[in-house]
């Protein structure tokens, strides 16, 4: 499978200079699989730029979307903002005969509905409601532990605490490959329970939430997110092939996350993981797994 | 009286090099009098930078007063609230006004944003102390010693333009309006541009030319007036029915009202800095021989009024 990088920002879409290398817009991936089905995970800005590449025809996907054809995956973590909000811009939805099969972090498919719904309301959107979207949305509630296959893709989901609410871990498999996305993740001060850890283990690649540095951790413990050092932490314990860091905090600058990335790789080596390589993702990065 | 841009995007942000030098933030004007609590139109992405400004001084010991007039609640002009800093802290006050939504409270509409799923921290466990001011159309209220009035504008679910006034200079905030000719919007959903076949409803036609004469008026002698420029004439034919303009529209309106500057805002998600550049470019030209100013809003531009028409 393929991974495209669409934003790596956490909270709130930073434009500016200082974030031209890593990137300003909220949490968007595309894995594209070996028959070229398309899967979204999570739609925050970074869903914009994806819809105008997969019109414009620029990534190996099989359907054809700009002729009404296509059918998408979409995984979302759960319902904060950033992970949301560049749905009612994402071009596909707008022509008719595209399907998106939606999966979000509820009980029932009827919640993963409000919960979108909410956002096209007209006093905030002047599309209404997702009714007038042009294509068809159809939802899927996903709750932890549940594994479903779309295409050629094995996904099973992983219920990760994020402050006072979760959100959704997704492993993704394909021939022996394993991609995991585990975004807005705020493990206790212990480190992540053991459940959690069995559910990265060995992965390929873990795309993983590092939006603080230790020091910012101290302070934010209660907002549900992890720092550079958490992730590293987790990494070692689940012995993952690479793990990418995600999820910026808005404040910091490309020269900061350049730093974080440097001073995660200096943890792995401190605690005797050198073998795991650390990247910081990046919009516009691909990597194939 | 001065007037700063922090946001100045129309629909969603738009992080990226190919808008470093006018912005990717969405819409957030602030208008500043001297000794006068800070005023700010509209609570885009761009508000975020303006609350680190303010929480770096009385803001921080919460004694900070905040008044916010809102054109409307679709998401690019209300989504930077929920990460306006002065908002967390105990003791500071934050007025927010809008026209009443009709059916429901202005404060319901707010809530919204900051309810679970969507937010950690609902509105009424913020710190801060949030009051709602709720606005009829042609509505006249003072904030201090600034005057403001306001009129609504030709757009989905209807926005308000906003007049303020203090110490003989003038600002007038126009975000987001269609012109006043080809459709009426409001509450009903559009879905494709009126057919040129059929012609415009009487009765429409008479609202909307009421709707430009209060504008036009709002706008009469003004200072610096803030416009929604978001579409190039091409695009606006493709798409009339999403209530937008174009600097043609806004140049009429300006020159009917006698405004001294016109700006240009609301800039569309896709336009790159270069094609902002070339639009004002043609423009500057076409008015080059007029009595006009034409500026283009930029994030971090400060325009201070006291040097316009002097
Ligand atoms: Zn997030
Ligand atoms: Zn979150
Ligand atoms: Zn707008």
């Amino acid at each position: 499978m393929r991974l495209d990088v669409w934003g790596v920002r956490g909270s709130i879409p930073a434009p500016g200079p200082s974030t031209n290398r890593y990137g300003g817009n909220t949490p968007c991936l595309s894995i594209i699989d070996s028959k070229g089905h398309l899967c979204v995970i999570d739609m925050g800005t970074g869903v914009v730029p994806l819809g105008t590449a997969v019109l414009q025809n620029a990534l190996p996907i099989e359907d054809d979307f700009g002729g009404g054809k296509g059918k998408a995956t979409v995984l979302l973590s759960h319902g904060h903002w950033d992970h949301i909000q560049g749905f009612p811009f994402f071009a596909p939805v707008f022509i008719p005969g595209n399907t998106l099969n939606i999966y979000g972090n509820a009980r029932t498919s009827d919640r993963v509905e409000a919960v979108l719904e909410g956002q096209m309301n007209p006093q905030f959107s002047p599309i209404y409601t997702l009714k007038n979207l042009g294509a068809t949305i159809k939802f899927e509630g996903v709750r932890e532990r549940q594994c479903f296959r779309v295409s050629n893709l094995e996904i099973c989901s992983m219920e990760l605490p994020h402050g006072e609410t979760s959100a959704l871990s997704f492993q993704i498999k394909e021939d022996g490959k394993t991609l995991i996305y585990a975004s807005d993740a705020g493990y206790p001060a212990e480190g992540a329970p053991d459940a959690i850890v069995e559910f990265y283990r060995g992965a390929d690649v873990l795309v993983h939430d590092s939006t603080y540095t230790p020091e910012e951790q101290e302070e934010r413990r209660h907002r549900g997110l992890s720092s550079y050092v958490d992730a590293a932490a987790v990494a070692i314990r689940a012995e993952v092939g690479k793990l990418v860091l995600f999820h910026y905090d808005q404040d910091h600058s490309d020269d900061m996350v350049d730093e974080n990335v440097r001073k995660c790789a200096q943890e792995l080596e401190r605690r005797g993981a050198g073998q795991i390589e650390v990247v910081g993702a990046f919009e516009g990065m691909t990597l194939e797994i | 009286m001065k007037v700063r841009f922090w946001g100045v995007r129309g629909s969603f942000p738009v992080p990226g090099k190919q808008t470093n030098r006018y912005g990717g933030n969405t819409s957030c004007v602030e208008v500043e009098v001297a000794g006068h609590a800070p005023i700010v139109i509209d609570a885009g992405t761009g508000l975020r930078q303006l609350g680190k400004r303010l929480v770096r001084n009385e803001f921080r010991d919460g004694n900070g007063l905040v008044h916010m007039l809102i054109s409307h609640t679709h998401w690019d002009h209300i989504q930077g609230l929920p990460y306006f800093s002065p908002l967390y802290s105990e003791g500071n006050e934050l007025q927010i006004y809008a026209r009443q939504p009709g059916d429901t409270h202005l404060g319901a509409v707010f809530a919204h944003q900051n309810d679970g799923p969507y937010f950690p921290v609902p509105l009424a466990s913020l710190k801060a102390r949030v009051q709602f001011n709720e606005l009829l159309e042609g509505q006249q209220f003072d904030i201090g010693d600034v005057k403001v009035r306001c009129t609504r504008l030709n757009h989905p679910w209807i926005a308000m333009a906003y007049r303020l006034d203090y110490g003989g200079k003038s600002v007038v905030y126009c975000s987001d309006t269609a012109p006043f000719r080809d459709i009426l919007l409001e509450h009903e959903f559009i879905a494709t541009p009126p057919s040129a076949a059929v012609p415009l409803d009487k009765q429409h036609e008479i609202q909307l030319r009421m709707m430009r004469e209060k504008l036009v008026d709002l706008c009469r002698g003004v200072d610096f007036l803030i416009y929604d420029t978001q579409f190039t004439p091409e695009e606006y034919e493709a798409k009339p029915h999403w209530g937008h303009s174009t600097p043609d529209d806004a140049i009429a309106i300006a020159r009917e009202a006698g405004a001294k500057v016109l700006c240009l805002f609301h800039h569309a998600p896709a336009r790159t800095d270069d094609q902002q550049d070339a639009i004002l470019a043609t423009y500057k030209h076409l008015l080059r021989d007029d009595d006009l100013e034409l500026v283009c809003a930029a994030e971090g531009m400060v325009v201070d009024l006291a040097e316009v028409g002097s």
